[in-house]
């Protein structure tokens, strides 16, 4: 019986949003769902991720192929979903495979967007309620905490994480480029559309305290105004706001450009030429691209934007294969230690260590005291021999008698107290 | 003893700045904490290298030209670590180090590589003023050099957003607000520094020659380079910042050395290595 980790669940690979949701586990249903994740019997440890792309349960067993059916079961006990309907969506990952997968997950390798930084928060909100209820154990407490620091290494070592690979939140980025806090500063929403709002609300949650919103029709800046708790202006008037605003997206329906560089110009002045960022999103444009000539103004226009994510995207790609490595070489550290974890190579490994202890000690004692007769050198190793085995008589009948939940537990407290190595190979 | 140091301090002043750079390039954490460790280092060694050398040598630890570029460079990275730790400890401003470490390493050199510590100062030079006339005079020397790095970099981030260009090299770059602000204290206190330096200058040449002023080069140079600085802190008020600013600050900080350079290799009068 081989100890391992394995995943089986739902994720945005293989199943649609229908069948997500369907599996969720919102809030209230999670704790039950720990504690009924438990009573399984071949399920040892569990940990359930749920969040919009993924349902998936993380358990640790030494019965993988009950343990995928229990837990395929689980999935689809309370009429949640037909068993026929799940399998076509199902992903199972096993041994060496389900640690990749969670390590993957962790460093966001496997998510819709690549890099993104929630899922870590997620990860660790899952694993912090499993282990409240009680459901991680030995293996999962390690196994998560290694994901995390895969993650922590990722995110620190490769460009996979920090770039920003949407319109919306490239203007994020360039606008961090531009402004060093954002907390002082003002944004300006000319006109309204599904993009402009998109990068007004990137904006607010990156911490720009003011909003102002000008529309043709006056109602509808009152609106968004009140969606975003900014103040509406009037479009009749907003190029007179322009001088208070250090950040401005445009997306009105204009044909012709409704800022000129002559204005622009004026405008600066009147802010005594404090940087601007001027974010472009409507088609045709509403900013005369010139003004991106004038010092102190930065213009970008929706294809410009559309080339800062593109070739962060590319970029994304290939620090993604730097960070495929680094999962794989963390795999298999955590495979070594997961291997070991078991009586009776600990049982060996301990012994062999003490008794290459008592000998090494033994023959430096021997050695200095050349004058002995042969038996008296048999009994001073008969000695030692019971020392050893009377001091290991504890330890060994506890590794030997617990029950396989604990095992993980003694096992792995056993071979750090006596540190012992992981094998090279299991 | 000093000049033991002094090879050390460059030794890490070395190791900084290639790992500086093997941090730009590759992107990797561990690299830009070694730099600034490593800076760190440097900074403590080469400290101790001139208190070495102005406890054994007293006032003639600044005879040579060398000697005061190597005191420039210490204060310089002094000051960029006081800055990086102490006034945006949230920037990254590791680029900054990655200009000023390889400076503060080719001004060490020339201190180590030309150790003349033969030349003697005269002893009319050596009273009470002469600290007073060097210390804000290295303070702000070393300010605008420091002041010099971020509007480099400043020129290049800005090259790169209106370029619309993206390198790299890009992510890893202060933003313009930081810069200028940086750059504009630096200049600001540069320049009051460099002010109390020319005018305890010129107390200590009517102590030393009796003449307030005697048109010697250093005090023509001197007077040109204020004026320019004094220029870029008034533009500042007019609402000249950012690009302009910048390129101002770097040719104030290039007319500085030239006529630093110029007035000690070229002309030799009171001022300089000979004092004669």
């Amino acid at each position: 019986m081989q100890r391992e980790v394995l995943i089986v669940g739902v994720n945005h690979r293989k199943a649609p949003v229908e069948v997500r949701e369907r599996l969720s586990f919102a809030d209230g249903r999670l704790q039950e769902g720990l504690r009924t994740l438990l009573t399984l019997r071949p399920i040892d440890e569990g940990v359930i991720i749920s969040t919009c792309n993924r349902v998936e349960i993380v358990a640790a067993t030494v019965d993988g192929d009950d343990a995928v059916e229990a837990l395929t079961d689980f999935l689809t006990s309370g009429d949640r979903i037909a068993r026929g309907q799940l399998a076509e969506h199902l992903s199972v990952y096993r041994g060496r495979e389900a640690v990749r997968h969670l390590f993957r997950v962790a460093a966001s390798l496997d998510s819709m967007v690549v890099g993104e930084p929630q899922i870590l928060g997620q990860l660790k909100d899952s694993y912090s309620h499993a282990a409240s209820e009680g459901s991680a154990g030995t293996v999962l407490h390690r196994c998560f905490h290694k994901s995390f620091s895969v993650a922590k290494r990722v995110r620190s070592e490769t460009g996979v994480a920090g770039k920003a690979v949407s319109v919306s939140s490239a203007a994020v980025e360039l606008a961090t480029k531009i402004f060093d806090r954002f907390d002082d500063k003002t944004a300006l929403l000319l006109g309204a559309g599904t993009m402009s709002e998109l990068a007004a609300r990137h904006l607010l949650a990156h911490g720009v305290s003011r909003l102002m919103v000008a529309n043709r029709t006056f109602e509808r800046a009152v609106e968004l105004a009140h969606e975003f708790q900014g103040t509406p202006v009037p479009f009749e008037e907003f190029s007179r706001y322009l001088s208070m605003a250090d950040m401005v997206i445009g997306s009105t329906a204009a044909d012709g450009y409704v800022l000129t560089r002559d204005r622009m110009q004026e405008v600066l002045r009147a802010r005594r030429y404090r940087p601007i960022f001027l974010i472009d999103m409507s088609v045709p444009r509403n900013f005369d691209p010139s003004i991106n000539e004038l010092d102190n103004a930065y213009l970008y226009d929706i294809d410009d934007l559309g080339e800062v994510a593109q070739v962060n995207r590319e970029e994304r790609g290939r620090e993604a294969e730097k960070a495929e490595s680094i999962v794989d070489a963390e795999v298999e550290t955590f495979w070594k230690w997961l291997a070991a974890l078991e009586a009776v190579p600990t049982i060996v490994a301990l012994r062999e260590k003490m008794d290459a202890i008592r000998k090494g000690e033994l023959e430096k004692t021997l050695a200095t005291l050349r004058d002995l007769a042969p038996r008296e050198r048999e009994a001073l190793e008969a000695m030692t021999a019971a020392i050893v085995n009377k001091i290991l008589h504890g330890p060994i009948t506890h590794l030997k008698q617990h029950h396989r939940e604990h095992e993980a537990f003694y096992v792995a407290a056993a071979r750090q107290l006596f540190d012992l190595q992981e094998p090279e190979n299991q | 003893m000093s000049n033991v140091l002094l090879a050390h301090a460059l030794a890490f002043y070395l190791l900084s700045t290639i790992t500086g750079v093997a941090h730009l390039v590759t992107g990797q954490d561990a690299m830009r904490r070694w730099a600034f460790a490593l800076l760190a280092c440097a900074l403590g060694v080469h400290a101790g290298a001139l208190a070495v050398r102005a406890v054994m040598m007293g006032y003639e630890a600044v005879a040579t030209f060398q000697d005061e570029l190597s005191f420039i460079a210490c204060i310089m990275v002094g000051t960029y670590v006081l800055m990086a730790v102490v006034l945006v400890p949230r920037a990254d401003l590791t680029v900054v180090g990655v200009l000023v470490t390889p400076l503060a390493f080719l001004f060490t050199l020339s201190a180590y590589a030309f150790n003349s510590s033969t030349a003697a100062l005269p002893p009319q030079l050596q009273n009470v003023w002469l600290p007073v006339h060097v210390a804000p005079a290295f303070l702000g020397y070393a300010i605008f050099a420091l002041a010099f790095c971020l509007s480099v970099i400043y020129l290049l981030q800005e090259r790169q957003l209106k370029a619309k260009r993206k390198s790299n090299l890009f992510r890893r770059l202060p933003s313009l607000e930081t810069l200028d602000q940086l750059n504009h204290r630096f200049v600001s206190w540069g320049f009051a520094l460099f002010t109390v330096g020319i005018i305890t200058g010129t107390l200590l040449a009517k102590e030393t020659w009796g003449a307030l002023w005697s048109w010697q080069p250093v005090e023509l140079a001197s007077a040109i380079t204020w004026v320019l600085y004094a220029l870029l802190v008034h533009a500042r008020h007019t609402g000249w910042r950012g690009r302009k600013a910048a390129t101002l600050t770097v040719v104030s900080f290039v007319v500085l050395v030239v006529s630093f350079l110029s007035v000690n290799l070229l002309f030799p009068g009171k001022h300089s290595g000979s004092f004669d």
